[in-house]
């Protein structure tokens, strides 16, 4: 007899099959559908980069009835949509808030590309502090799998053995790496879009990269970082080019704080910057400068 | 610390794979090692054992099929489907052997646990352990063509058991696809085993 090993076999699947009741498949793009999760009563999170339209989305519920889904937002900076499913009794989500998974935690991916619910197991390969992801958007823990990807991953809930949901799961915010967007995330992604339609964030509209600057300059200009940001491109008519930024500054300070990594410019750009001016120090022909520059509103899928 | 748990998972794991092995046999044909089989009927109808392999694990008309006690021994291809990946092998037996149990019902459900067992690069008797990735849903009478686990299989893993917990065989591990396994279903290796049987035997 088995007790241990029945006993596993049989939870898991009792977890699958819960936790399946609110995975959906989601027809927004072509060839195979992708998964998303009835978070709120009426509302399922998927993950942006599966959507690639935003009309004429259907949704596949789990007794196999096809239903239509409009979408209320998204947020290609943490990879979530939102979509509004009106007038289906199906329950949502068991979410676990609160304690956070542990490095070596058994859990499960679920995912609906089509009719039928699939699973993959693994464990929880990492948790580290919060992130933010190339596009500027700000995670709560990064959570990285053990677990094999497979179509209809993207979107699809992380499941503890008991069947309450972690986050959701995407393989397009870490190069291909499995990541799950923790529940805390989703939560806050959630609310927003469903009050905005979109995240809002500030932008500058310039591209940067790290420069060092040289010794002799340093000396000179008496500064304490080595490395500073130099100022790659530049939109016209962006809130830089505006405010007087050009091609070729080497960008020392914002908002009084030193910055070498790009990374640290898009850690000034919060939504509630938008409108605020930031104070600027950069090296422009061998002298430092001091400018003021407003950011404005980022529009869609547009970086720093 | 002490991890009851765990420490009882491992041993009725070790146990169900030891119980596994005996109805795993490894394949050869000319000399290397190509597969596994599963030990269909080691009860032995008129003195000889039938074993269910994969088409592809055996090319000729003849292999050599060791069992999981290291003894060797000729096999005959009595029936082979290419299209089903499925073949029959009858060899002498020389005593009775337990035989492969069908898992008949329940019906498997996403998320159960399921054991593998093979012979990756002629290592015998190795074992994977997964879950079940996807349950396809049959057509109108027919039972669906394939069970999807999430397990990871070698090479050596073809023709050999997919089981649950209990040790009751589901499938006959066929392939890896997109990084999850494919397995015939044991209902229909044990459909097509009477069809063609029938047909040798007759």
């Amino acid at each position: 007899m088995s007790p241990v090993l029945q006993s596993l076999s049989t939870e898991l699947a009792d977890a699958v099959e819960s936790a399946g009741r609110a995975v959906v498949a989601i027809h927004a793009r072509r060839r195979i559908p992708a998964s998303g999760v009835h978070w709120r009563p009426g509302v399922v999170v998927a993950t942006h980069h599966t959507i690639s339209r935003d009309e004429n989305i259907t949704v596949t519920l789990p007794d196999g009835t096809t239903a239509p889904a409009s979408l209320a937002g998204r947020d290609p900076s943490t990879d979530l949509a939102v979509l509004k499913l009106a007038g289906q009794s199906i329950p949502t989500a068991s979410l676990r808030p609160d304690a956070p998974p542990k490095v070596g935690e058994l859990v499960i991916a679920l995912g609906r590309p089509g009719p039928s619910l699939t699973a993959s197991w693994g464990v929880v390969s990492g948790v580290d502090g919060p992130w933010r992801t190339w596009q500027g958007g700000e995670i709560d823990s990064l959570l990285r799998l053990d677990l094999a990807i497979y179509d209809g991953f993207s979107g699809g809930p992380l499941i503890d053995a008991a069947g309450r949901v972690l986050g959701i799961n995407t393989s397009a915010l870490a190069r291909g790496i499995p990541v799950t967007i923790p529940v805390a995330t989703v939560e806050r992604v959630v609310t927003e879009l469903l009050e905005r339609g979109t995240i809002r964030r500030a932008y500058l509209g310039i591209g940067t990269q790290p420069v060092r600057v040289p010794e002799s300059l340093a000396r000179r200009l008496d500064l304490k970082g080595e490395v500073a940001l130099l100022i790659v491109s530049l939109e016209p008519g962006g809130p830089a080019d505006r405010d007087g930024l050009l091609l070729g500054d080497v960008l020392l300070e914002l908002g009084g704080a030193a910055v070498s990594d790009p990374v640290d410019v898009l850690a000034k750009l919060g939504g509630d910057r938008v409108g605020k001016p930031l104070a600027v120090r950069v090296i422009r022909g061998g002298q430092v400068k001091t400018l003021q520059v407003t950011p404005g509103e980022r529009p869609m899928s547009r970086a720093a | 610390m002490t991890a009851p748990v765990t420490a009882g998972l491992a041993r009725e794991l070790a146990a169900a794979v030891d119980q596994l092995r005996r109805v795993t046999v490894q394949v050869r044909t000319r000399g290397a090692a190509t597969g596994a089989g599963v030990l269909w009927d080691g009860g032995g109808s008129e003195g000889r054992g039938l074993v269910i392999t994969n088409a592809h694990v055996v090319r000729g008309d003849q292999a050599t099929i060791e069992l999981s006690d290291g003894t060797g021994t000729r096999a005959r291809v009595v029936a082979r489907d290419v299209k089903r990946d499925l073949a029959a092998l009858e060899f002498e037996l020389c005593r009775e052997l337990v035989s492969a149990v069908v898992r008949d019902s329940p019906p498997l459900r996403v998320g159960e646990v399921v054991i593998a067992i093979g012979h990756p690069g002629g290592l015998g008797g190795a074992a994977t352990l997964g879950i079940v990735h996807r349950v396809e849903n049959a057509g109108e009478g027919r039972p669906p063509r394939w069970i999807r686990a999430d397990v990871r299989l070698a090479p050596g893993f073809s023709g050999g058991p997919l089981a649950d917990t209990t040790g009751r065989l589901v499938g006959v591990n066929t392939m890896m696809q997109g990084g999850l396994a494919l397995a015939i279903p044991a209902v229909a290796v044990e459909a097509w085993v009477r069809r063609s049987h029938a047909l040798v035997v007759s």
